[in-house]
């Protein structure tokens, strides 16, 4: 359970470790050649792992809906933008007001696709965000 | 570099919380891939789509380059560290710790090393102090996304 809670918390550190470098690349080259280049180099790294571990087209992937493939555009959005923010409000605002964004934005994706869940934790949970954004947007630089 | 390089305009705060908003709908259609394929392929296909979607940008944008100057290697390896949270992620997920337990334990190293690098300026980024009013706002968010994750049934 230790390990596999290690495992978890590593994630959580490589993202934002992730979104510091790309920034770094950013603030040579551009936003979206640093979203370029995490996309390729990622992939060149994901298909050397797949090839040696095999299983990459286990399952029945050309089942999946068609929209289910859209993630990638939106990914290049999204770390261009991260690249972007993390030199200009800091590693731990954009991870905060990112979080914020997913876990609001997730409620009410849940609401619209119709996914049970308790409405006064939902409620309340947005309220605590909603909260925070206002208190970190009132900080003087 | 310097403090005054950071701005809290309002603006920035709310590119930063839609940029939040866009990560549901990568776990909506990336999660959708995995439960028809493999986790490897769910992460493969938006990679390859990305690269591609990405190199078009930059052929019709053609955004300008900030430097001259090219940047040492290792900045190039964003990527890898990005590859690496999914397959750490699909190991947690089917251990005790479930979804709510891997999305709970990885805010809270997000955070953690995102003030940190503040605190640093890691990698040459703009170096930052956190004060009293960013851990209020922290524990209202982290609090807020808690009770969501363990009791709204939200991902």
């Amino acid at each position: 359970m230790i390990f596999f809670a290690t495992l978890a918390i590593l994630a959580g550190v490589l993202v934002s470790l992730s979104r510091q470098i790309n920034g770094r690349l950013a603030l040579s080259t551009s936003a979206m050649e640093s979203s370029f280049w995490n996309h390729l180099v990622g992939l060149v790294f994901i298909t050397c792992v797949a090839l040696a571990v095999g299983g990459l087209f286990a399952g029945e992937p050309a089942q999946a809906p068609w929209w289910a493939y859209l993630g990638g555009p939106v990914g290049v959005v999204f770390i261009a933008a991260g690249s972007w923010l993390i030199a200009r409000i800091g590693a731990a605002q954009t991870a905060l007001m990112i979080i914020a964004g997913q876990m609001i934005s997730g409620v009410v994706l849940d609401i619209v696709m119709g996914a049970p869940g308790n409405l006064w934790a939902r409620a309340l949970g947005v309220a605590l965000i909603l909260a925070g954004m206002w208190v970190a947007q009132g900080r003087k630089v | 570099m310097s403090q005054s390089e950071l701005s809290n305009h309002p603006l920035h705060f709310a590119a930063a919380f839609g940029t939040g908003g866009l990560l549901s709908f990568m776990v909506l259609f990336n999660g959708t891939l995995a439960a028809y394929g493999s986790l490897f392929f769910a992460s493969w296909v938006p990679h390859l789509t990305g690269s591609v979607a990405a190199l078009l940008f930059l052929l019709f944008l053609r955004p300008k380059r900030a430097q001259v100057v090219r940047p040492p290697l290792w900045v190039y390896l964003g990527g890898v560290s990005g590859a690496v949270t999914v397959m750490l992620t699909s190991a947690t997920l089917n251990s005790a710790l479930a979804l709510s337990g891997t999305i709970a334990l990885g805010l809270a190293g997000q955070m953690v090393f995102s003030l940190f690098a503040d605190m640093r300026g890691l990698f040459g980024l703009p170096q930052r102090m956190p004060v009293r009013r960013d851990f209020v706002a922290l524990a209202l968010i982290i609090a807020g996304s808690l009770i969501l994750i363990f009791f709204g049934s939200s991902t």
